[in-house]
This record gives structure tokens, sequence and C-alpha cells, in this order.
């Protein structure tokens, strides 16, 4: 496919809607077509920013329980059934009250069950958003001496790197990156021909994600996270689980 | 009668947690809280006496959008709004949006409250779409099944409505650059 024609499909692609195959094809020609690359990651970025910016009402709470009773009684009704006397006895706000709280714990559990698969997304959505860009790295350095202490002043944090000497991975810079408004350090390793993002930030409630590896099937990458001295780690790459794994110990070591 | 009362929970279970998006949806749409909860509570109400119409297992949230947008395009607000925007004729114009780069990243780095007001601006018929894919990361075929349409339609009015935003956006940067340039001179 040339370049005209994958231009009609960036959209499809930012919006995950490529087969698989198709998907390969046109990583491999971004790889080498920094026009697309750019409007790509432009694309994504401001499907990030709609998104953000769409996402700006909650139901009131008076709606959520109006609607409650609502369902509530249209179900008596079509069932003035055995178990309804027994529940008159309580008082109608003391019921609705304890419907809330079960309702508010349910949504607070799928909230945070929806919550964590998806800012693991928005990690690989980080480093796909890299990959494309013109300038991957804004420090390019091999030399761990180099990359650290570039970073002081940038990230409100300080982290170790470890000695890559003897190992299958390469440094190959890093950059500042932000997620939900905070500032944080991505690494950039090499292995092989593949990229690994590696991104350190500050612990905060909405990165606190419980599963330690996941694989996005979707966009067939894993990711691997942990906690260290109050950081969150997150590693992301199209390198297996095993691989991945190995440079979280070297990262873990420190 | 026992069936009837779990179908009740059944379709709680499945709405309650849409209610957010729901709600979000229809402030878009209404601009209007107290309209936007009215349509919320109507598309409620119709979604569970038709309950027993939706076959379990295939998509819900789909069919309750589609309610939703459906309650929205017979009220007063929808009907002005389906009457005020003529929809462009339905071709592949995906297939003739041009990349240029300044426009894109205009609206990448927009403020929230430039993005907001472009959205707001947006004519219906593109801001639910766009809303659709982006807001509620609904996939194209689950988009053309809520609004009843051809996948090439959602693909086209996406690409449609993505464009206008990047070019109100655009043309906000300059102006802004515009006002700038003037007040230094």
């Amino acid at each position: 496919m040339s370049c005209q024609d994958w231009q009609t499909r960036l959209e499809a692609y930012v919006d995950a809607e490529l087969s698989p195959q198709e998907r390969e094809a046109f990583l491999a020609h971004a790889a080498q077509c920094p026009e697309c690359a750019t409007a790509t990651l432009a694309l994504a970025e401001a499907k990030r920013a709609i998104r953000r910016t769409g996402r700006r009402y909650l139901a009131p709470a008076e709606l959520r329980s109006r609607l409650l009773t609502d369902l509530r009684q249209t179900g008596a009704n079509k069932a003035s059934g055995p178990y309804q006397p027994r529940l008159v006895h309580w008082p109608r706000q003391a019921m609705a009250a304890a419907a809330l709280v079960l309702l508010a714990v349910g949504l607070f559990f799928l909230v945070s069950q929806y919550r964590r698969p998806n800012s693991l997304g928005e990690f690989a959505d980080l480093h796909v958003a890299n990959l494309a860009s013109a300038n991957p790295v804004e420090v390019v350095s091999s030399d761990r001496h180099t990359v650290k202490p570039w970073f002081q002043g940038r990230v409100p944090f300080t982290f170790d790197l470890p000695e890559l000497q003897g190992s299958p991975f390469t440094l190959t810079g890093g950059r500042v990156t932000y997620f939900h408004q905070e500032p944080g350090a991505q690494l950039i390793f090499g292995y092989q021909r593949h990229i690994i993002s590696a991104f350190i930030f500050r612990e905060t409630p909405q990165l606190a994600i419980t599963p330690t590896s996941f694989s996005d099937r979707s966009t067939s990458f894993n990711l691997q996270t942990w906690t260290q001295n109050r950081l969150r780690y997150v590693l992301v790459s199209d390198v297996n689980a095993a691989t991945l794994g190995q440079l979280a110990e070297l990262l873990q070591k420190n | 009668m026992k069936a009837a009362s779990d179908r009740g929970r059944e379709f709680e279970n499945l709405a309650l947690p849409l209610l957010d998006p729901l709600y979000n949806f229809a402030r878009w749409l209404t601009y209007d809280t107290a309209e936007a909860e009215d349509l919320v509570q109507e598309t409620c109400a119709k979604a569970l006496r038709g309950f027993d119409a939706f076959t379990p297992g295939t998509d819900f949230r789909a069919w309750m959008f589609r309610i939703l947008r459906n309650t929205f395009l017979t009220s007063r607000t929808g009907l002005q709004a389906k009457l005020t925007v003529p929809l462009d004729p339905e071709d592949e114009v995906s297939a003739t949006v041009t990349w240029e780069t300044p426009e894109m990243l205009a609206l990448a780095s927009a403020t929230r409250e430039a993005l907001q007001d472009a959205l707001a601006a947006l004519p219906p018929a593109y801001r639910e779409v766009v809303l659709l894919c982006d807001v509620e990361e609904m996939k194209y075929a689950e988009i053309a099944e809520v609004l009843q349409v051809p996948i090439g339609t959602v693909m086209s009015r996406l690409a449609r409505g993505r464009k206008l935003l990047r070019e109100a956006l655009a043309g906000e940067r300059d102006f802004v650059a515009r006002k700038e340039a003037n007040k230094r001179r």
C-alpha cells in the first residue's frame, strides 16, 4: 500500500479498527514514513484530548436514587410477589440508603476494575505515540551517568539506572512524559531490534495497578509493572513477557 | 412472577453502570442539566418496558444509547437540532481528507476550554459520532448500531467531524496569535 492509501487508514489505526495484519503492515510503513508517523501521533494525541474533554459530566446522585426507586417500583408492580410485604416494614429512606450504599460499593469495584487495564492501555498509547514521534528521545545517551542527571529538575523524584553491561539490553535515552498531568520519566531501552519503554512515575492512586504483568491482546503489547521506593514502574514493549521480566529484574536490583 | 422481578434486577445490573456514560452523552446532546436528567430517566423507563425485546448476549450498551438518542431526537431540542443541521451528502469524505500538519497539531495541543467549545460548536450529527468513538470508545460497528447507519457512514462522519474540530481549533489558534501580534504592535 502506498503512503496515499495509508493516509485514509490512519484514523482506523488510531481507533484500533485495523486487522492484525493491516496493523503490522501499517507499523512497518510508519517506521519508514515520518509523515504518516507524525500524523498518527497527532491523531492519537487528539483522540486522547477529546476523551479527556468529553468525559465531563457525572450523573447526579439524586438522579441515580430517583431512577433506582423508579426501577424498583416498576419491578414491584410487575411482581406484587411474596417477598414484597416483608420489605414494606422498612422505611423507604433506609432501603434507598442501603441500596445506594450497595450501588456505590458495586460501582466502585466496577470502576476500579474498568480503570486498571485502561490505564495500562494508556501506557501502551504513550509508548506507541513515542515510537511514532520524530524525536523519540530528548536525552540521547547510552551512559546511565548522563541520562540520570539529565532528569534532575525535570521530574520531581530521582531513580537509579542499572548497569547494563553484559545484559542483552542497551540504553537509548530518555524523555519527560506525562500521565494524568503528573510528570514522569520515560527511559528507552533497546533489545535486539525491539524498543522497550520504561515509565517511572510517583505512585498515585490512579496508578495503583494490581496485575503485575499484562498482555494487551488488542495491541499485542506486553506490560509489566511494579512499585519500588514509592515509584511506579511500567515497562511496555512488543518483546515477550520473559524478556520484559529480565529487564524488570535488572531495574529492581537497584 | 419471580421471573419478572429477576428480569428487573438483571436490567438494573446492566443499566446502572451505564448511568454516567448515558448522562454524559445526554448532557452533550442537550446542554441542559434538567433536560439531560429527564432524558436519561425516560431512556431507562423505555428500556425497562422494552427489555423483553432485548436479546440477551447482544450489545446492551449500544441498545441503551440507541434508545437515548432516539428519545432525544423526538424531543423538542432534538427536533430543532435535526432541523437546523443539514448533513452533508453521505459520501466517502474520508478518502478526500488531507493532512496538514499545523492543523493536526492544533487539536493535540488545544487547551481543554478551547476543545470544549469546539466540541460544543460541532454540528450534532458529527458531535455524537466523535463522542461515541473517542469518549465512549465504541467500535465502528457498535456506533453503527447506535445510529442505525452503515459503518461507512460512521467512518465518513467521524473523519469529517474530526476535520471540523481541527479546522476550528487551528482557526482559534491563528486568531489568538493575530491578537497577540496586534497587542505587540
